[in-house]
């Protein structure tokens, strides 16, 4: 099969699998018998038939359950996802503001997850059980075992109450003008503004969460980085690379750290998702404005519609990242669309 | 995540030749081994080794620092933390395994059937699978809250359909190597009906495996829970849990560390231990990855 025929196959698989993630998001949140009409109107309208009749007409509460969702996606299909009880707001406009903040946070502790798990990876390998490589083990698996929440909360303490190297938990500081909303992305929306000098301070605000968030990330990249590193290692073409004289330094990094990469790009899609699940929590800890921060808040004031649409949300982002990335990897490596 | 690749079948006996050997061969999987037995010591004699009871408050002690009498100080209801943090053990450690425990038994359950029927069924289960992976698991647990209200029962159930997908998927695997194996040929060859080839022939020669690499998630179940706990996703404050003690010293970090700070080292050596012991164990498993 060709690039384009993989590629196309799967884009158009693409809306059948946001149809599921709706599907299933409503099978879910429906599964147990509880009165929404409760939760959603509050006391007061509850105690209101005419408002307890206009509601249920809206979501066809009186209709059987497949009647129900095919009047939730058809709802959802012109862009209404309903009402937060919490904000009073449509669903889809708190999303639209919270979703860019949580993009932000996650492409930066991706981006240092990289930066850190692939060379130390790589060096683990070439190395291997050396100094640098007992260390990296040592530390990824603190990594993964760390309790992300405890860490920000520790990392707040000593960065920022004791030593002050940290601005305070948040975006910006509340001093500061915040740039007018047009991409939700507030070092983008500052520059747009013409508000350059905000963007050291949203870096700033952003570098301690961001670590915290790529504890987990580092681990897992580099000890996906080091397996497939030894694997290449024992390559014959590393052994004829080595054979024609070439240095070890250029045979690990231009022959093996090139090949190796491979599994990573695979790990980058999966691994989103551990970040958006961590992101929720790494966002309660430093008031970070994002969907995690408002899924807690949601979670918590049983705010129905909202927590459906984060899920919808966040697991079509994980789909489209994941897709992203499957067409990355069919590009650099011929033989799986072969296959 | 598990991966059946990862678990070739060997002539040796696992459980009486090769597993020992990953502790006596490593001072480092040892000394994780040694942790985790404590934790689960302290776990199991929680009542004889915490010094006060843990839901005994004593306003006098508020907020104590570490002392002789409090060794890890009071929260500020007087409580004291070291005695919370010992009777946490009890909840933290078998909440991990039931939630495993029960992923693995959905899953498996459901991967097996795909494995073994093949066709629409198994193309239908596996796309629910990739579905279900799409959600990250602190969403998922949250929109089962949002539905079932917070609690352990609730926190348990939300990582089981969170996770029970991946156990799927590895089931679905070693059934589909299982197939091929000359024994379950032969069995066929005899006359034995798909029904009990597959109970008596597949089944029982993929249960080990699933069952000794899945405990090596009880840690990642432990982290997850704890997290929930931390969102108040789990027990009412009151009861001692790890995640919610870290959470109830939030707001006292500044002038009272130790409230928020010893759990989170409670939880982490714990993990720790049994990660670097199940990594271990599959470095073991793994002949790809075993030097010489």
């Amino acid at each position: 099969m060709n690039l384009l025929g993989y590629v196309g196959r799967r884009v158009l698989l693409l809306p059948v699998m946001l149809v599921g993630i709706t599907v299933l998001s409503f099978v879910l949140s429906h599964a147990v018998p509880s009165d929404p009409v409760a939760a959603n109107l509050g006391e007061r309208a509850a105690a209101n038939p005419e408002a307890v009749a206009v509601f249920r007409h809206r979501w066809g509460l009186d209709r059987p359950l497949p009647q129900q969702y095919v009047i939730y996606a058809w709802n959802l299909l012109h862009g209404d996802m309903g009402a937060s009880i919490s904000t009073h707001q449509p669903v889809l406009t708190d999303l639209r503001q919270h979703l860019p903040a949580t993009i932000e946070l996650a492409v930066a502790a991706m981006l240092l997850s990289l930066a850190v798990g692939i060379p130390l990876g790589i060096v683990s390998a070439a190395k291997r059980d050396g100094l640098v490589d007992q260390a990296a083990r040592t530390g990824s698996l603190v990594g993964v075992s760390m309790p992300v929440f405890w860490l920000g909360l520790m990392a707040l303490v000593i960065f920022y109450a004791r030593l002050g190297w940290a601005p305070s938990a948040g975006q910006l500081n509340p001093r500061l003008p915040t740039p007018p909303f047009v991409t939700g992305f507030v070092i983008i929306d500052a520059l747009l503004a013409g508000q350059g000098g905000l963007v050291p301070d949203a870096l700033a605000h952003l570098a301690l969460p961001a670590l915290v968030l790529s504890s987990y990330s580092i681990g897992v990249i580099t000890r996906v980085m080091r397996g497939s590193m030894l694997e290449v290692l024992g390559e014959d073409y590393v052994r004829t690379a080595r054979a024609k004289g070439l240095s070890r330094r250029i045979v690990t990094l231009r022959h093996a750290a090139r090949n190796a990469l491979l599994p990573v790009i695979t790990v980058i899609g999966l691994g989103f998702g551990g970040l958006l699940s961590g992101a929720v929590v790494t966002e309660t800890v430093f008031a970070w404005p994002g969907l995690g921060s408002y899924a807690f808040q949601s979670a918590t004031s049983l705010d129905f519609p909202a927590i459906m649409g984060v899920g919808i949300v966040v697991a079509s982002v994980y789909l489209l990242v994941n897709l992203l990335v499957d067409i990355a990897y069919a590009v650099v490596d011929p033989r799986l669309r072969m296959s | 995540m598990l991966n059946a690749r990862a678990f070739p079948v060997s002539r040796r006996p696992f459980l009486s030749t090769r597993l020992p050997r990953v502790f006596t061969r490593s001072p480092l999987a040892l000394g994780a081994l040694a942790v985790v037995t404590l934790w689960v010591a302290v776990a199991m004699a929680a009542p004889w080794l915490a010094p006060y009871g843990p839901l005994a408050q004593d306003i006098g002690d508020r907020l104590m620092p570490p002392t002789s009498a409090h060794w890890l100080g009071t929260d500020p209801l007087g409580r004291d933390i070291l005695s919370r943090i010992v009777h946490g053990a009890r909840l933290s450690i078998p909440v991990g395994i039931a939630a495993v425990g029960l992923a693995v038994l959905l899953g498996t359950l459901v991967g097996s059937i795909a494995g073994a029927a093949g066709g629409i069924a198994d193309e239908v289960i596996m796309r629910v699978t990739d579905l279900m992976l799409a959600f990250p698991t602190v969403i998922l647990a949250m929109i089962i809250s949002a539905a079932l209200g917070a609690g352990i029962r609730n926190a348990v159930i939300a990582i089981m359909v969170a996770w029970w997908p991946s156990y799927a998927r590895f089931a679905r695997g070693l059934v589909l190597a299982a197939r091929e194996r000359e024994y379950v040929e032969a069995a066929r060859a005899a006359g034995a009906s798909s029904v009990r080839v597959f109970l008596r022939h597949i089944l029982v020669n993929i249960v080990s495996p699933i069952v000794i690499l899945s405990m090596l998630d009880v840690g990642h179940a432990i982290l997850t829970f704890a997290s929930l706990s931390f969102l108040g996703l789990g027990p009412p404050p009151q009861i001692p849990e790890w995640g919610s003690m870290i959470a109830a010293g939030r707001d006292y970090l500044d002038q009272a560390w130790w409230i928020g700070t010893f759990p989170g080292l409670a939880i982490l050596t714990l993990v720790l231990g049994l990660n670097v012991v199940g990594d271990s164990l599959r470095d073991a498993l793994d002949p790809k990855l075993r030097k010489g």
